[in-house]
């Protein structure tokens, strides 16, 4: 019902030159830039999916049945599919999964899974399993799903039986983080750098400008090779990340520090600017409380683009080895396994599942992205 | 070059050779170019409480001239002599900078001719209005509030507006939330950059009639800026006509109005459409541009559009010089010509 209301608020035209013309309620800019945003189904579902999917990785231990490095007998075992009905055609009301049967290849010494029928594992919700820390803090053994006895490996298991969607969320944890971080990092550089571009002018402007320009030019990937190469292979697995993180946005904020030049550029130029200087603003609060405030709408659009970036970079870093390592779980690391042969043409669910995930996560970023970027624009109607 | 008024009154605002030029620095390689002359030169003096027409073509300098009499830039040189309230001795505006000129900023505002650009798309009229205040340190809290209620119902809105954005308003309104915000500093001197431009000609007047209230209510002096002839015909006392950053004329509106000296004024008062259908009279249409400001011609600036130019005006800068007590002329043929102004027009018309 308020949402009726809000849209033809929103829709009303212009009051006309009266004191009395105004409606009476109050909509900053923010709100308007809410409404825009809503209209935009496609950007509202990526956000949603975005936010679940961040949730997930916030409650890895919850959401996962079982912990990444687990192993169990059923060695690259494709994904259980989820039954209502069973082989005799019955109707269960409690979805459940076959077991797996094993038998080798005599040739290829490949395993070759088969279901069995006999073997019927129910899902339930809320059940215990391997014990977890919930960020790091609580010790809990609650998972959202799984199965009572017997195994449950919805997106199939590896070479050494680990559970992939397991190692899935777990990986979402530092592809994921990867982007938000990085890209805040790189908010600081690039707001700071083009603040200072842009407010300066002459010289200093120049320097910059030429300066991004050279990081620009050069070839991205080689790049963050060269530089992730420089991280020492012996630092645990945190340094790692966070010098991985550091590379990333090393390059990532000269997009950002020219949106801001830009902006601060045309906004300096705007009447109310003047109309501060001429009554005695200082230059601070001219930056405070006119500058930023309005700059902010078109650099979280260009964050929000640039987060797909970050991510896919991590993900070709790990790709190619000089990223993250095993037994860190990251989306780039468990995609190393499609530089297998044998597992792209045998084990496909072991590279479809990361590959997708990235995929997904990249298009949701985007679509948000292009929503954020209508909405924010004072032109578009 | 000397006094341009003719009243005995003291001037609020006397601006002797103000100039105001874009570039022209040495480049490292090379000779420096010629700068960009905006503002080259002018002078004149401003009555307290009278209306100070400005008018030329885009591009002429003028909103140059008025952004630096209210020191939103710097000049490049000149004196703007302004004579405060309780003070004998006038001050130096454009010498002035940083804390040395705040007090002074409080007696000249300005008003801007974009309704949409010259308020904050993030603030609320009470942070638009009481900021003027808070920076300057007039008030505080709740008396920042009360103040802006009552601009706000000075200039024809209601107080219980001013916690919506700029966005709700249009444009009409919007000039009114940026004449408050002018106001909210008590100024003796309001610089006013075509503050009608912009709007309906309907909502024009209402804009122009609330002015003149506030003039009157608050002995408010008016340096007016515009190149519509109608509205500067309607609301000033004395006009100074630009061309390429210099005064060509400088009159008391009536006589420029009824027999202009300069053949650029004749152009540009002949430019005006007229609202009679009888009437027959050929408008003398300008040819070529406006003379570059960077590289402007020899002798007068203005001879290569002017259909009086002789061959002294090919090679003689004039002066400006006082033709007739008040009225200021840069024209080495004023005395011969006889110029038409807006109502010869009208005239002919009619008989027509």
């Amino acid at each position: 019902m308020t949402q009726m209301v809000d849209e033809r608020v929103a829709n009303m035209p212009p009051p006309a030159d009266a004191a009395e013309g105004v409606s009476n309620r109050i909509i900053s800019p923010t709100r308007l830039m809410w409404w825009k945003f809503k209209k935009h189904k496609l950007a509202v579902a990526s956000g949603i999916f975005l936010i679940l999917a961040y949730l997930a990785t916030i409650f890895a231990g919850f959401v996962s049945p079982y912990d990444p490095a687990s192993r169990s007998n059923n060695l690259y075992a494709p994904p259980q599919g989820i039954h209502f009905k069973d082989a005799e055609g019955n109707f269960h009301l409690q979805p459940f999964v076959y077991g797996y049967e094993m038998t080798r290849d005599l040739d290829t010494l490949r395993p070759v899974y088969t279901t069995d029928t006999d073997e019927i594992y129910p899902l339930r919700l809320f059940v215990q399993g391997e014990s977890y820390r919930l960020f790091g803090l609580f010790d809990a053994d609650i998972h959202l799903f799984g199965v009572e006895d017997g195994y449950v490996h919805l997106a199939g298991t590896d070479d050494f039986g680990r559970d992939m969607l397991s190692r899935l969320v777990y990986g979402a944890q530092i592809s994921l983080s990867v982007g938000i971080i990085s890209v805040l990092l790189s908010l600081v550089l690039g707001l700071v750098i083009g603040g200072i571009s842009g407010l300066y002018g002459g010289m200093i402007d120049s320097f910059i400008q030429r300066v991004i320009e050279a990081i620009i030019a050069i070839p991205t990937i080689p790049l963050w090779l060269g530089l992730a190469a420089a991280v020492p292979r012996d630092w645990p697995p945190v340094y790692q990340y966070f010098a991985i993180l550091a590379v990333l946005s090393l390059i990532s904020w000269t997009s950002t520090a020219r949106v801001a030049r830009g902006r601060f550029l045309a906004l300096r130029e705007q009447d109310f600017v003047t109309a501060a200087k001429v009554y005695g603003a200082s230059q601070p609060r001219i930056i405070r409380k006119h500058l930023v405030p309005n700059l902010m709408s078109y650099v979280i659009v260009t964050l929000t683009l640039a987060v797909p970036n970050i991510i896919i970079g991590e993900t070709a870093l790990s790709f190619l080895g000089v990223g993250l390592k095993p037994p860190t779980v990251s989306w780039g690391v468990l995609l190393q396994e499609a530089q297998s042969v044998q597992i792209v043409q045998f084990y496909p669910w072991i590279w479809i599942g990361p590959a997708l995930c990235v995929i997904l996560v990249v298009l949701a970023f985007n679509f948000v992205g292009d929503g954020a970027r209508d909405a924010a624009d004072p032109f578009s109607r | 070059m000397s006094e341009h008024t003719t009243q005995t009154a003291t001037p609020i605002l006397s601006v002797r050779q103000l100039k105001k030029h874009y570039g022209g620095k040495k480049p490292l390689f090379g000779p420096a170019p010629n700068p960009l002359r905006a503002v080259d030169g002018i002078s004149f003096d401003v009555i307290e409480g009278e209306t100070f027409g400005i008018v030329g073509e885009s591009g002429c300098g003028k909103t140059t001239l008025g952004r630096c009499i209210a020191r939103a830039l710097e000049p490049t040189d000149g004196q703007m002599l302004y004579r405060p309230k309780d003070e004998k001795e006038p001050v130096d505006l454009a010498r002035l900078k940083g804390k040395a000129l705040r007090p002074y900023r409080l007696d000249v505002q300005m008003i801007f001719q974009d309704p949409i650009s010259s308020l904050n798309p993030r603030m609320t009229l009470l942070d638009i209005i009481g900021e003027p205040m808070i920076v300057n340190g007039l008030a505080k809290g709740a008396e920042v509030k009360r103040r802006v209620g009552e601009l706000l119902e000075r200039v024809g809105l209601r107080a219980d507006h001013m916690s919506r954005y700029p966005h709700a308003f249009s444009g009409g309104q919007r000039q009114r939330i940026g004449i408050a915000r002018a106001l909210a500093l008590n100024p003796r001197v309001i610089v006013c950059d075509e503050p009608v431009s912009a709007l309906d000609v309907s909502v024009q007047a209402q804009i122009l009639n609330l002015l003149q209230d506030l003039q009157t209510e608050q002995n408010l002096t008016y340096l007016f800026i515009a190149h519509d002839l109608g509205v500067v015909e309607y609301l000033c006392d004395r006009v100074a006509v630009m061309y390429v950053g210099e005064i060509v004329e400088l009159s008391d509106t009536e006589r420029l109005f009824d027999k202009p000296l300069h053949p650029y004024t004749e152009a540009l008062m002949s430019a005006v459409p007229e609202a009679n259908p009888y009437s027959v009279r050929q408008p003398k249409i300008l040819e070529g541009d406006l003379a570059n400001a960077v590289n402007r011609p020899d002798g007068c600036h203005f001879h290569p559009r002017c259909s009086y130019c002789v061959n002294r005006c090919r090679t003689e800068e004039p002066q400006l010089r006082e033709l007739e007590p008040g009225r200021w002329v840069r024209c080495h043929r004023a005395e011969e010509l006889s110029l038409s102004g807006a109502s010869d027009t009208l005239v002919e018309g009619v008989e027509a």
